[in-house]
């Protein structure tokens, strides 16, 4: 992030991963927006964690605490039906999930699996209201971007149910 | 699993062989949490660990060269006068005392085998424990010594490794395990830091009150004093007895009169009421949520098992077992709606 504005012979004191981490944020639909001072900071707060091919990250079910958001590999959104599983959605790197946990403590509406070596940048909810509290324009920025979010989800799943009453049975 | 059992049994011999260095290893890690913030300012910065930690480092040590330089001298000044002074005035208190007592057994000879006469209470107390030789008195040195090193060497290294350390334990977690194992960690964390930053930052402007205040009423030794009351602010409910105490003998001993206790109390009174309307709301906040009941018993149980420092780390250890339960019960009962969840779905399929 600062790597263009230090002059040369201060960059060795730039940690390359963290000078990283802001801007890939910055392409989440999530963060979009969110100027760079406010980036910076909250990309010190995400966790890292590398996933096999086929580990479960969560279960359908499980209690919502926190944010992924996809470094490297992908992650399959997965739900448990009468016929067995069923992939919902694949995502890829630059992709968030979970985002739901960062509103309230509901069980998960569905599954995540890595599909592939999977590099996972976490952000908990309680890491995410402590930046809030201190930053309320992190808050605002999120909050109308995760309601974006959701509407389009609202839309895409209005328009699966017409698709299946028009389907004949 | 078996990774899991073999690291913690690892741990626990390391710590019991190690038992000498846990007291600077937890110094270090209230130190490493009191800079928490700084270190997060300069991660924002995209700053190099190792550079952020030890610029941080260079300026505490140069903070602490300008305090040496300026209110340093003061303080050794006052330390070396009370020092000076204290096996006479210890002796006056006890003529004060025996005074008062021979007195009232004049008036009640009843009392005579209650009341100790003559026995040089407060001179025993403060003046008769000089180290018994040479030896200990070295000794004492040697683990001061040790803590004023070893305390910042290992904030340092805790500082600059944490996200490593951090990283290398979640990729060790079960994956299914991670998100529900780590939110537990990372709530107890939030808590912990902020109430280490909370005590810390109340204790110094209870502190510089209580130094202000003594020496506005014009009590001897107000910057060890107001020290003292900063430091002792640490410890719940004894705390502030303790210095409030403290600045009322030292007002006894100069004979400032009834009329100088009086003020010494209500300073302290009005410091405590201003500490827990104004000062604490704002500091600790809503970092600690413990019953009083529970505060003062985790207290009293530090107390007892580890003296001082026990009374110190009291309330965070009880914070740390009351939000752990907590949070595992409600991890319990979201899993059991889950369950019942699931079960009635299959009831309904």
């Amino acid at each position: 992030m600062l790597e263009r504005r230090v002059p040369r012979w201060l960059a060795w004191t730039i940690d390359p991963e963290q000078a990283r981490r802001a801007p890939f944020l910055a392409h989440s639909p999530l963060f979009a927006g969110l100027p760079r001072r406010l980036l910076g900071r909250l990309s010190t707060r995400f966790l890292e964690k590398t996933y096999g091919p086929g580990d479960m990250i969560f279960h359908e079910g499980d209690p919502g605490r926190a944010l992924f958001v996809i470094v490297s590999g992908t992650v399959e959104i997965i739900r448990a039906t009468a016929r067995g599983e069923h992939v919902l959605r694949k995502l890829n790197a630059g992709d968030a999930f979970g985002e739901m946990a960062l509103i309230d403590d509901a069980p998960r509406s569905g599954g995540a699996r890595a599909a592939e070596e999977t590099r996972l940048l976490i952000l908990y909810k309680t890491d995410f209201d402590a930046l809030m509290d201190s930053e309320a324009h992190i808050a605002l920025v999120i909050m109308r971007n995760l309601s974006r979010l959701l509407a389009s989800y609202a839309r895409q799943n209005a328009a699966a149910v017409a698709r299946a009453e028009s389907e004949p049975l | 699993m078996k990774f899991w059992i073999v690291s913690i049994v690892g741990i626990a011999v390391l710590a019991w062989l190690a038992r000498g260095l846990l007291l600077p290893a937890f110094l270090a890690m209230m130190l490493a949490y009191l800079l928490s913030p700084l270190v997060g300012w300069t991660d924002a910065l995209a700053i190099r660990r190792s550079v952020a930690v030890g610029a941080i480092f260079s300026a505490i040590l140069l903070l602490g060269l300008l305090f040496g330089l300026t209110i340093g001298p003061r303080v050794v000044a006052e330390t070396s006068t009370l020092v000076e002074r204290l096996p006479a005035t210890a002796a006056r208190v006890d003529q004060a005392l025996d005074r008062a007592i021979a007195d009232l057994l004049e008036a009640a000879p009843v009392a005579k085998n209650v009341l100790p006469h003559g026995e040089g209470w407060i001179s025993k107390l403060l003046v008769s424990h000089p180290p018994e030789d040479v030896a200990e008195f070295f000794e004492h040195m040697g683990h001061i010594f040790i803590l004023v090193i070893l305390v910042p060497f290992f904030a340092f290294f805790l500082m600059r490794d944490m996200p490593s350390i951090i990283t290398g334990i979640m990729n060790r977690l079960p994956p299914q395990h991670v998100e529900t194992s780590v939110a537990v960690w990372r709530e107890l964390n939030g808590v912990v830091g902020r109430y280490i930053r909370g005590v810390v930052l109340d204790g110094l402007v209870v502190g510089t009150l209580a130094a202000l205040g003594l020496w506005a009423l014009q009590v001897p030794y107000p910057l060890l004093l107001g020290i003292f009351a900063g430091v002792a602010n640490v410890i719940p409910f004894v705390g502030p007895l303790l210095s409030g105490t403290a600045a009322t003998l030292v007002v006894l001993v100069h004979a400032m009169g009834l009329g100088g206790v009086v003020r010494v109390l209500v300073l302290f009174v009005v410091i405590k009421v201003v500490d827990d309307t104004v000062i604490q709301p704002l500091t600790i906040g809503r970092s600690v949520h413990l019953h009083p009941a529970i505060l003062l018993g985790s207290v009293v149980v530090g107390n007892h098992t580890l003296g001082v420092l026990g009374m110190i780390i009291a309330v965070p250890v009880a914070t740390i077992v009351q939000e752990t339960v907590r949070l595992l019960l409600q991890h319990r009962r979201t899993l059991a709606r889950r369950g019942l969840r699931s079960s009635a779905e299959r009831m309904v399929g």
